[in-house]
């Protein structure tokens, strides 16, 4: 299993395809950052953030690299798909199981990689932004759930990625399923039907990026349907992975 | 000698479509199988089917007296060069290999080894992507005997390869069966694989033939082509346009 894992590994980042993404991805963050700020400083001073809420957003804004892992795992999965190597892998990995694990636990590995990115632009962006604006960053206990959030959902996001590659396994399906699902259908689902888009998974993450705070589900409830998602589609992944005929 | 494969009333249907149906054949040991047919014979499901990557309708395939998933070591015993399982196109032709060595458990020596013996060694550092298909050829062979199989299962390996490849190819897989390797070649050249096989499988949704070369053409007094036609019926291209 250790040959495998870092074979896998080694897949992930081979290309330019996760550089270009993350690249994306810290300019998202900071032109959300700066843009967040903006909003806030454009305010009359009475119903301005306060330094603390302030501090807490500007973390938050690196919820974005969800995105970038989620894309960067399901490409991984996909472009094996896509070019027959998903059949060698099985081949040589010594099962479909094997490999299906194997697969996902770098995709967390990978998502663990961009959680530690995310977590450290998160705590360095108040320090940077905030100074200069008459503001100070205020760490409370809040920002450092919404940095914990930030970073769990960068993991669940990159193996929600994962499977989501398993389940579709065509490339361009499947990023655009990712996009649609995170851009339009949980917030149209929130808008038409509340009581049901408030289980959507990008729901259940958002709410666990705002630290306990203004989100739709609280921490714990969210944490539920976030899990509940990954392990459906996991079920699913494994059970069409397993009996489907490769491609 | 014992049996290397095994095929025993195989069939698939896809729908109303049968792919293959009702194929038996065995390949025995330290011999050079020719699986031929017309594109759509049924030759690469067939091969899909030993391999479990495709689940069969009927029948079983197997490979050392078991089916593919359940042979231990499986990878180590049987190379794989097919049609349709391509390579991780971002990656150098030497990356490529490595990572499968890696899943392999082999050493990056290894790799040097077999880019040597495909003759792909001075373009190992290019991207692969920008291989041509002889080239994508030699590196599928390359993959397929990292880890020195006991069986090698060849679908179509002498597509886009140039006259010198085509003869470069033919000694190769000779002097593999020489080392007591078995390989099972899918192809529709049939003047290459009469030059290499010993023994011949003729598909064309059923089975057409099995045996030895020497026997299907009478011991060279009729020519392979002459007989794969016999067997094999008229084309369906040709009746369309009758």
């Amino acid at each position: 299993m250790p040959d495998l894992l870092r074979a896998e590994w080694r897949k992930i980042w081979t290309g330019r395809t996760w550089w270009y993404l993350a690249t994306a991805g810290v300019l998202l963050s900071v032109i959300g950052d700066a843009g967040y700020l903006k909003q806030a400083l454009d305010k009359p001073v009475a119903t301005r953030p306060s330094s603390a809420e302030l501090t807490s957003t500007l973390v938050q804004g690196w919820f974005v690299i969800e995105l970038v892992a989620a894309l960067v795992a399901m490409l991984a999965v996909t472009r094996e798909f896509g070019s027959g190597a998903i059949c060698r892998s099985a081949l040589l990995s010594g099962g479909r199981g094997r490999l299906l694990t194997a697969k996902l636990l770098t995709a967390a590995g990978s998502g663990a990689v961009f959680a530690v990115a995310a977590g450290a632009g998160g705590a360095i962006s108040p320090w940077v932004f905030l100074p200069g604006h008459g503001y100070h960053p205020q760490w409370t206990a809040t920002t450092t759930w919404t940095l914990l959030g930030v970073m769990l959902v960068v993991v669940s996001g990159a193996l929600w990625g994962s499977l989501l590659g398993m389940v579709i396994r065509h490339q361009a399906g499947a990023v655009v399923t990712l996009l649609l699902s995170t851009w339009l259908v949980s917030g149209g689902l929130q808008r038409l039907v509340p009581s049901v888009g408030r289980f959507t998974i990008d729901e259940a993450m958002s709410s666990v990026c705002r630290g306990g705070t203004s989100g739709v589900l609280s921490i714990p409830w969210a944490l539920v349907v976030l899990a509940a998602w990954i392990v459906a589609t996991g079920v699913a992944a494994r059970t069409l992975f397993l009996r489907r005929d490769l491609p | 000698m014992a049996a290397v494969i095994e095929i025993d009333g195989l069939t698939r249907r896809y729908g109303d479509v049968t792919a293959v149906e009702d194929v038996s054949f065995h390949v025995g040991g330290g011999r050079i199988l020719g699986l031929l047919g017309r594109n759509g014979a049924g030759k690469t499901t067939t091969l899909r089917m030993l391999l479990g990557l495709t689940r069969p309708t009927a029948g079983r395939a197997m490979v050392f007296g078991r089916p593919y998933a359940d042979l231990p070591r499986a990878a180590h015993r049987i190379g794989v060069s097919m049609d349709g399982i391509g390579p991780l196109s971002a990656a150098t032709g030497r990356a490529d290999l490595r990572i499968w060595a890696q899943t392999l458990g082999l050493s990056r020596s290894r790799v040097e080894e077999v880019l040597e013996r495909v003759g792909l060694a001075d373009d190992a550092h290019r991207k692969l992507r920008g291989y041509s298909t002889g080239m994508r050829q030699r590196h599928a062979l390359a993959t397929a005997l990292l880890a020195d199989p006991e069986l090698l299962v060849l679908d179509e390996p002498a597509n886009g390869l140039d006259p010198d490849g085509i003869r470069w190819l033919r000694e190769l897989l000779r002097s593999l069966a020489d080392e007591g390797r078995t390989v099972l070649l899918s192809s529709h050249l049939l003047a290459e694989v009469a030059q290499t096989a010993d023994d011949i499988v003729i598909l064309q949704g059923t089975l057409r033939y099995s045996g030895t070369v020497a026997d299907l053409t009478q011991e060279g007094a009729v020519s392979l082509e002459s007989r794969f036609f016999t067997l094999a019926g008229p084309s369906a291209i040709r009746h369309a346009h009758a």
